[in-house]
């Protein structure tokens, strides 16, 4: 085949075409480097048609090549445009601006709950989770262990989710105790909670109580085995609370005779709630061995965020009373239960804690 | 107290029946302090209405007899007293009875009996033996 059409006579009638077909393509499209990409694209299919086509057809069939070629590109444009609707969100890695705002004021309030922290606290807190520095490098370097430092990241952290929430509530914590209840709340640690007396402050701080249901941490949701909460509003919450109490204290081992004391004990001071405070609540536990030395009891701390009591010691005494009871509900209460305790503050509110012991 | 002057709703929490001259009221669960006051007060409308000599108060389904419970009991006895009625409160358990006791409350005035039986008697007593005078 090489032999019947050699290449090398052929090679000029070719490139005679190029200035024809630049023309041709010219006329029609403007943009230089597609007609580039046209010509070359015609050019390279008459090469490979050239062994079937005789010279003096070159011209007329390059031109038709050419011809061809710009209308399948302007087609294949049109169905672009008329199919770009299909295509509208396809390729668009843009955020919509609304998504974008939302994502700034989180950055944002990511970044000022951060800068909240203590510096030592959030110098530990990036060096471990941007840096990706270890535990017990940090350690080292701070001549601490690797322990107290994955504690003092945990504590860091609830104190951040603390930070987070106060900064999207966009004001500041009411009082001085807020801020140390919330962290204790976020860490869910239950002996600084009551240290704190974390609960009582939840009761009558409105700043708090909003925010502490989103601080608890997830493995301490479910509740707790040996806290049983009950909320006290209206006189059957008294018959309910005592109810409860006296499930409490059954699971606990006590017997009879003690259930009714408890019982009682609660019903004097769940009135005292109804009567004198807003809303209170009743907070049941069961204290084990280990932690008591030996004995099982069970443990009711009541709430109120109520007026307080003026004079604690005068309300222990008998006969005290101001409204038209017997005068007995703190001082029967205390006679029922083993231990027993008040701290009240006026205008904050009263807490009363009762310990009965298992004999 | 919201429920203290409205209909109590569920089951029936305390009944009254008439036994000869007598009314005989039984707490059939828990109350509270609203259901306490409205006890009170259909027992005293009906020692009138029914001209009673005597009431008996069956406590038996009380879990606690706090001290609320108690100056209820006390208040009833005396209102119906001056209405011309006895009470006896009977039916108290034995470990409501020691919680009472430890917790300082009293019924002071109000005469127990340990059951129905023995509580008609006390009222019989009363009747035949009246403390001012004869009875008609």
């Amino acid at each position: 085949m090489s032999a019947a059409h050699p290449d090398p006579p052929h090679e000029g009638p070719i490139l005679d075409l190029v200035p024809i077909v630049r023309r041709v393509v010219g006329a029609r499209i403007a943009d230089a480097a597609t007609r580039e990409d046209i010509v070359q694209e015609t050019l390279a299919r008459v090469v490979a048609s050239r062994s079937r086509i005789e010279n003096d057809s070159l011209v007329p069939y390059a031109v038709t090549i050419a011809r061809n070629l710009i209308a399948s590109l302007v087609q294949r444009e049109q169905r672009d445009r008329r199919s770009a609707h299909l295509l509208a969100d396809t390729d668009d890695t843009e955020p919509r601006p609304d998504e974008e705002l939302l994502r700034q004021e989180e950055a944002s309030t990511v970044a000022t709950a951060i800068a909240r922290l203590p510096e030592e606290e959030r110098a530990i807190l990036l060096a471990h989770e941007v840096d990706g520095t270890d535990t017990a490098t940090l350690a080292a370097d701070r001549g601490s262990t690797p322990g107290a430092i994955a504690a003092q990241l945990s504590r860091t952290r609830s104190r951040l989710r603390v930070e987070y929430l106060v900064t999207q509530s966009g004001s500041e914590p009411p009082t001085d105790r807020c801020l140390p209840v919330l962290v204790a709340v976020s860490s869910g640690d239950r002996r600084r909670r009551r240290e704190l007396d974390a609960d009582g402050h939840l009761l009558s701080c409105d700043f708090c109580s909003r925010l502490a249901p989103g601080l608890v941490p997830p493995r301490a949701r479910r509740p707790a085995t040996d806290d049983t909460r009950v909320p006290v509003r209206e006189d059957a919450d008294v018959v309910l609370v005592r109810q409860k109490g006296r499930e409490v204290a059954a699971a606990a081992g006590f017997s009879g005779t003690d259930l009714t004391v408890i019982a009682t004990a609660i019903s004097e001071i769940a009135r005292n709630i109804v009567k004198f405070a807003v809303r209170g609540e009743f907070v049941f536990s069961v204290l084990e061995e280990e932690e008591a030395g030996g004995r099982t009891g069970v443990r009711v701390v009541a709430r109120d965020s109520g007026p307080g009591i003026r004079d604690v010691a005068q309300a222990l005494e008998d006969g005290y009373s101001t409204y038209r009871g017997l005068g007995l509900g703190l001082p029967g209460a205390r006679r029922l239960m083993d231990e027993f305790e008040v701290v009240s503050e006026v205008g904050r509110g009263t807490t009363v804690t009762m310990t009965k012991w298992r004999r | 107290m919201p429920t203290a002057d409205l209909e109590p709703s569920g089951p029936l929490r305390v009944s009254i029946l008439t036994q000869g001259g007598y009314l005989v009221a039984s707490v059939h669960t828990a109350l509270d302090d609203g259901q306490l006051l409205r006890f009170r007060r259909d027992l005293l409308d009906q020692i009138g209405s029914r001209r009673s000599r005597g009431v008996v108060i069956d406590v038996g389904a009380l879990d606690v007899i706090d001290s609320f419970a108690c100056h209820t009991l006390r208040t009833i006895a005396e209102v119906a007293r001056l209405r011309g009625a006895e009470t006896v409160v009977v039916g108290i358990r034995p470990d409501v009875a020691l919680a009472m006791v430890e917790l300082g409350a009293s019924l002071g005035p109000v005469t127990t009996a340990l059951d129905l039986e023995e509580a008609f008697e006390v009222l019989a007593d009363r009747a035949a033996v009246p403390p001012a005078g004869p009875l008609r």
